[in-house]
This record gives structure tokens, C-alpha cells and sequence, in this order.
């Protein structure tokens, strides 16, 4: 059937194939509708990332390719490139002290030694009271996303996907399905998708082995990898005229080489007086749940959409995120959307701000502050503008807050000294999209 | 307590199904859901940016689709 309002022309049909191609969930058709004319859209994005501090600073660039060639089958094709610089903690703590370390690729102390270019294996040092970070990292990550969905009998529909990325010490591949049927007058679809990830860690430098000693720079050659397997069980359901629902229950477990080879944790006697430094050791295997409970509700011309996500891991991660958006109209083409979303995860049960002279040496331990308990808060505005054709050019401004829940110690020799420091980050996005 | 969510929200996810049959609209009723805006994934962009963005500095991630991940900063 096609629907033929008049004012729902290039917008509405750009509309429908973002939606056909969005992500490869399992249950996202309860809303769909009219078949589209068959035709192709790019959807295409910038994004400056600045940390606070001096820490990480990332240039993001994204274009996906959708074509829809009508009868509810669909391709699309992103591809994205982050170059990514600066510092990033390198989990030991902030010292009354100088501290030294050495680039993470380094194989020995010495300038120069073992690397594979001059800097590698040069010590630094990092001054009283900050927070130790990578020195000068830079990274650059391609990726590649391909797509397609198609009708598979009446009232079912497949979808499959393949992914693939690169970085310098890090590739990536994974597959995906779903399937996916309608039921009640295409007011309810039911989904199950399933997916496999195959990754390679190839830790420059070698990776070291987990637990050891820092200042021995234990590192084996050779490559690491790890699996990660996951499943998503959706649903999606027409509530009324101008709600839609969507619920899914996602589990994955990993397994292999889920360390970061560049973590590491200080150890600490009783008065807190430094006496090293440990590579993290964190187990090889990785469950995770959750449930996502997603909202669109129209109130005239205005969009709220509001999601809930639980989940918990057998790390002893558990989590909670709320997130809210309310796309208001300025006028026939132009819109400002809010943005708000706040996150809060617990500590996993081998999470250590430091080690004490009294933790075990041989037991899972990591002090990555992605690990720790800490709130999180992002606030950010949108404005979109819509152009001739179904063209929209949009603009986001964002602020991103985490606030560790533990920052400081009782110890006598680290009283005062800000020992988990709290991320702000700014974000600004530029998005177009149009049809051709 | 993540835990007696997690159930609740599948003891919810249950019971919405068996009243789903109850639920919905008319095909001609579909004029404000057809709206582009209304789409599930009507920011593709922002939420591709978001994923990875959040993927990278927090320890949990996804639960909408399977899309991105693959990435050596988490």
C-alpha cells in the first residue's frame, strides 16, 4: 500500500529507509508502514570530541549509504574513520611524588630499547599529584558496516549484517542476524537476533603478562584474541496513534584476552607510601544482561523519546541509564531537541583504585577507571534544519560528566591528593542527511 | 537489585505480549507514526556517535541492536 499524503513526500521517505536500515535489532517493524518508493540516502556526521585535562581528543567522521529497493528489502553500508590523540590514564594513581614510567609499547627502560621507533621504551615522568596518563597516544580506527534486510515468507523478515574494523594494534570482525514477525496487524513484531565477534589484540610492544611486575616489563610476543557471542530477544508494539515501544532483553558472553595492555594499578604500602606497580589481570571470561525499554510518544508536532536500560555482568558490573530526548518544532523545517541521559554502574569485584601490601599479587585486578563505580551525565541540545528535497543539516552541542564514586584514600600518604580525577568532555556534532 | 529488575522487567516484557493482541491501531490510523521523526532509528548519526562515544568509557554498553562494538578502547 502506499501512502499517498501529500505532505509526507522526500521526508517521509527518507524517514522510511533510515528506519528500515537502522540498526539490526530484532524487533523494530511493528512501526512500519507503507512501503517506501525505492531510492538512496546517506546519512553523514562529524564529531569533535575534547577531553578536559589535556586527555583524550578525537576527530570522528561517519557515512552510511542506505538504499531501499522497495518490497521491504534494504542495504546500507557505513563506513567510519576515528583519529583519536592526547592522554588517557593509565590507571596508576597520582603520587606526592615524581613518578616515572614508560611508554606502554616499550620491552625495557632503556631510550630507545627494544621499540620499534625512538620514542618507544623512553621513560617519562609524570609530576606530584597527577593523574598518570599514556603519554601522547594517537590512534586512527577505520570501520566498516554492511547491512541487508528482506522479507522472508509473509510476515517475516531476515536481516543479516557483517562488521569489520581496524586499528593499529587492534581488528575486528563480527556477524549478525535477526529474524523477525509481525503479528496483530503489523502492531506487534517479535524478534531474535543472534551475533559473533572475532577479535585480535595485537598490543604494541607485546602483551604483557597479567599481574606481573610493571618494572619487568614481562611482555610475550604473538597475538591475542577474544570472542564475544550475543543474543537480543525483541519486542516492538503500537501502543496508540502516537506511541511506539520497543523492548529487548540482550545477553553476550566473551571470552579469551579481555585485558587492556596498557593498564595498569600502584601498589601502595599501609601509610600509603608507593612501592610499584602491577600490569592488571582480569578474568577471561565475560557474561553480560540487559534489558533496553524504548519510548516515542508524539504530543502534536513534538517527539519525546525516553529509554531505560538495566544491566548487570558476572563481573559484579551492575548498571542503570535513563535517557530522554524532546524534539520540539521552531517553525515548518527547523527543530531544537534537548538531549539528557544519566548512567550509573557499579564497581567490578576485582576493581582496585590501588593495591595494598596486604592484596594477593595472583588475583584479578584492574584499576581502569571504566571498571570503577561512577556516575555519569550528559547533557546536550540539537538544532536541526530542513532543507529542500529531504535534506536536514543538524547541529549538537554536548557536555559529558563522569564523577567517580571513590576519588580519594585515608592513607596518611595520599590524604588530599585527587586519586580518580572526574571526566569532562565536550562534544560538537554537524549531521546531514539527504536523498538522492 | 538489578536483579529483581532485570526479572520484573521480563515478568513485564511477558505480560505486555499476552495483552498485545488488545494493543494497537488501524493501518489507516498510521499518519503520526509514519512521520520520519517517529522512526526507531531516526538519528542514525547521533547514535552511531553515541554508541561508541559511551562503549568506550563506560563498562556496559549496547541493548539497542547489534551495531557497533569492535573497538580496542574498552
Amino acid at each position: 500500500m502506499q501512502l499517498k499524503n501529500p505532505q509526507c513526500g522526500p521526508g517521509l521517505r527518507a524517514g522510511l529507509i533510515a528506519a528500515s536500515c537502522a540498526l539490526l535489532s530484532p524487533a523494530t517493524r511493528a512501526q512500519a508502514l507503507p512501503e517506501p518508493e525505492a531510492g538512496n540516502q546517506v546519512d553523514a556526521g562529524l564529531l569533535y570530541y575534547q577531553e578536559d585535562k589535556g586527555r583524550v581528543r578525537s576527530v570522528d567522521a561517519i557515512v552510511k549509504l542506505s538504499r531501499d529497493f522497495g518490497d521491504e528489502r534494504a542495504l546500507s553500508i557505513t563506513a567510519a574513520v576515528d583519529s583519536l590523540s592526547g592522554g588517557s590514564p593509565i590507571g596508576a594513581i597520582a603520587s606526592r611524588s615524581v613518578q616515572t614510567f614508560v611508554s606502554p609499547s616499550a620491552r625495557s627502560w632503556n631510550p630507545g630499547g627494544g621499540g620499534d621507533d625512538d620514542d618507544e621504551g623512553r621513560p617519562y615522568q609524570v609530576a606530584p599529584g597527577n593523574q598518570p596518563l599514556v603519554q601522547d597516544f594517537h590512534d586512527l580506527r577505520g570501520a566498516l558496516d554492511v547491512n541487508w534486510s528482506q522479507p522472508l515468507g509473509v510476515g517475516n523478515k531476515l536481516a543479516a549484517g557483517a562488521h569489520f574494523s581496524y586499528e593499529y594494534d587492534f581488528l575486528s570482525a563480527s556477524v549478525n542476524s535477526a529474524l523477525s514477525r509481525d503479528f496483530f496487524s503489523k502492531n506487534t513484531t517479535v524478534g531474535l537476533g543472534v551475533s559473533a565477534e572475532f577479535d585480535q589484540i595485537k598490543a604494541v610492544g607485546g602483551t604483557p603478562v597479567p599481574g606481573s611486575d610493571y618494572s619487568q616489563l614481562a611482555k610475550t610476543r604473538g597475538n591475542e584474541t577474544k570472542q564475544v557471542y550475543g543474543a537480543q530477544l525483541g519486542l516492538t508494539q503500537v501502543l496508540a496513534r502516537n506511541w511506539i515501544t520497543q523492548l529487548n532483553l540482550s545477553v553476550d558472553k566473551g571470552s579469551g584476552y579481555l585485558n587492556d595492555p596498557y593498564k595498569i594499578l600502584s601498589r601502595v604500602d599501609a601509610s600509603g607510601a608507593l612501592l610499584g606497580y602491577q600490569f592488571e589481570s582480569r578474568p577471561d571470561n565475560h557474561a553480560r544482561r540487559s534489558v533496553y525499554l524504548g519510548n516515542k510518544v508524539a504530543f502534536g508536532r513534538s517527539v519525546l523519546d525516553v529509554s531505560l536500560r538495566l544491566g548487570n555482568d558476572d563481573w559484579g558490573i551492575d548498571s542503570q541509564t535513563v535517557e530522554a530526548r524532546y524534539r520540539f518544532p521552531l517553525g515548518a523545517r527547523t527543530y531544537l531537541e534537548p538531549q539528557l541521559r544519566w548512567y550509573r554502574q557499579g564497581a567490578a569485584d576485582f576493581y582496585r583504585l590501588y593495591l595494598t601490601g596486604s592484596d594477593p599479587s595472583d588475583s584479578h585486578m584492574s584499576a581502569d577507571p571504566r571498571l570503577g563505580a561512577f556516575t555519569a551525565k550528559t547533557v546536550g541540545l540539537k538544532l536541526g534544519v530542513g532543507l529542500s528535497g529531504g535534506s536536514e543539516i543538524g547541529v549538537r552541542l554536548s557536555g559529558y560528566e563522569q564523577t567517580p564514586k571513590v576519588r580519594s584514600s585515608t592513607l596518611a600518604g595520599l590524604e588530599g591528593l585527587d586519586l580518580n580525577p572526574r571526566l569532562r568532555a565536550a562534544m560538537l556534532q554537524v549531521d546531514w542527511r539527504f536523498a538522492y | 537489585m538489578t536483579k529483581t529488575l532485570l526479572k520484573a522487567a521480563v515478568a513485564l516484557a511477558m505480560a505486555a505480549l499476552a495483552g498485545c493482541s488488545s494493543l494497537g491501531i488501524k493501518p489507516w490510523e498510521r499518519d503520526i507514526l509514519a512521520r520520519p521523526e517517529m522512526a526507531l532509528d531516526a538519528a542514525p548519526v547521533d547514535n552511531a556517535f553515541d554508541e561508541h562515544i559511551y562503549f568506550s568509557r563506560e563498562a556496559a554498553g549496547g541493548g539497542k541492536g547489534f551495531g557497533g562494538g569492535g573497538c580496542g578502547c574498552n
